[in-house]
């Protein structure tokens, strides 16, 4: 969001009504901050209230300079108000749980903000989208599924409609048994968030809607299907990238790019715009960590480990393990099963030194049962 | 699933500071007592260099 959102001339009014506070979540010195707030997704937007100790405001997502300027509206309102009605109060509510990691408490908070929620509630949008994916965490996926059919209607035509649809598709295809019926309705009600020219997507959740759909498309065995989406998605993302204005922007849309570009079985294509990125930011980890992905993608294994060294010298903490991670892939397909495992083992004694707040149980048991598979 | 948590960070990918806005940068406690002392909510974005 630093690139196309924090820049806006029209966020310079609220910037002495709220202190301003990035966490970097693999920046060792926040992981206090991240025991406290569990962070499921990036970006996730908070706003606190340092007096009461209270969460006033949490959104999980990207977010447009519309979005926002409403976020900020709403939590300054929020955060000066005497008293909430119901549905604020129950909304709040939701807010904290879900900040605190407790997802299942806080889908019953926003279901209650829902059922109480007055006409034309300005907050509905966003109560929709934070219990759709509140439900999608719990992994409560048929009742994800269902309750984003229930409040597609209620969403149609704004903002929030993107995430309730994808989001609920996303649960919709990994319901089992599948649910032919609630798949395709979700992926009508996604296409219609897609071709509706009046609402106003963050490329994020334009490129979220591609990838709902091929996924969705991929799960139903439609393969023809998702390769026109994919090629679709990676003309929108290289358009996007073609409109930036500074290297900052363009870069910005590297990640997705090459994730398309491998899911086309084209990942050469990714190299000059990651080298560029490589020369625009030599300090970045990330262009060489992306270039030892792709250059593995097309079996230039010796490539793949020379981006990989430039990239290890760069990271710290968490990033360290996927680099690793991706290192050991490589030896695997060199045939070299010793190196492998000694470098799985490295990233499994990295990943459990790690400070609590980016340390991962799940990551770490996932790095142990592949290392088990490796002969 | 995987990739639900995947889709948000598109446009987070950022590089450092936050130049625009003030933001302060992983200092948590100076943005609480800065917020306590000024009486103003504080506004948290949680990134990654991705």
């Amino acid at each position: 969001m630093k690139a196309y959102v924090y820049t806006d001339k029209s966020l310079e009014r609220y910037a002495g009504r709220f202190v301003w506070l990035a966490i970097n979540t693999e920046d060792a010195a926040n992981a206090a901050f991240l025991k406290q707030y569990p962070i499921p997704a990036l970006p996730t937007l908070l706003v606190l209230d340092a007096k009461r100790g209270q969460v006033t405001l949490r959104y999980v997502g990207g977010a447009t300079v519309p979005q926002v300027k409403k976020l900020l509206d709403e939590a300054e309102q929020s955060y000066r108000a005497r008293s909430l009605s119901p549905a604020d109060a129950a909304l709040a509510k939701g807010d904290g749980l879900a900040a605190a990691g407790k997802s299942k408490e806080a889908v019953k908070a926003f279901d209650d903000a829902i059922a109480a929620a007055p006409k034309n509630w300005p907050r509905f949008g966003r109560t929709a989208e934070s219990l759709i994916y509140a439900l999608s965490s719990t992994a409560d996926y048929a009742r994800c599924a269902t309750r984003a059919l229930e409040l597609y209607p209620r969403v149609k035509g704004t903002v929030s409609a993107a995430n309730v649809a994808s989001t609920g598709l996303a649960c919709a295809a990994a319901v089992e048994p599948r649910n032919e019926t609630m798949v395709e309705q979700l992926e009508n009600a996604t296409q219609e968030v897609f071709d509706d020219p009046k609402i106003v997507l963050s490329d994020d959740d334009r490129s979220g809607l591609y990838l709902a759909l091929i996924d969705s498309r991929d799960a139903a065995g439609d393969d023809e299907g998702v390769v026109d989406l994919q090629t679709g998605w990676s003309a929108f993302l290289d358009q996007s990238a073609a409109r930036a204005k500074t290297a900052e922007q363009r870069a910005v849309y590297d990640s997705h790019r090459l994730s398309a570009y491998v899911a086309l079985g084209i990942p050469g294509k990714a190299i000059p715009m990651l080298e560029q990125s490589q020369r625009d930011f030599p300090n970045d980890y990330n262009p060489p960590a992306r270039l030892a992905y792709a250059y593995k993608e097309m079996k230039e294994y010796d490539k793949a480990l020379a981006a990989s060294d430039r990239a290890l010298e760069l990271a710290t903490g968490p990033r360290r393990i996927a680099l690793l991670s991706t290192r050991a892939d490589v030896y695997v397909a060199k045939g070299d099963a010793k190196t492998a495992r000694e470098t799985l083992e490295q990233a499994i004694a990295e990943a459990k030194a790690l400070p609590e707040g980016q340390r991962s149980d799940r990551r770490i048991a996932s790095l142990e049962k592949r290392l088990a598979t490796i002969e | 699933m995987k990739r639900l948590l995947a889709v948000a960070v598109l446009v987070c990918a950022a590089f450092a500071a936050h130049a625009e806005l003030p933001f302060i940068e992983n200092d948590y406690k100076k943005a609480v007592a800065r917020a306590q002392a000024k009486n103003v909510p504080i506004f948290v974005e949680a990134w990654a260099p991705w």
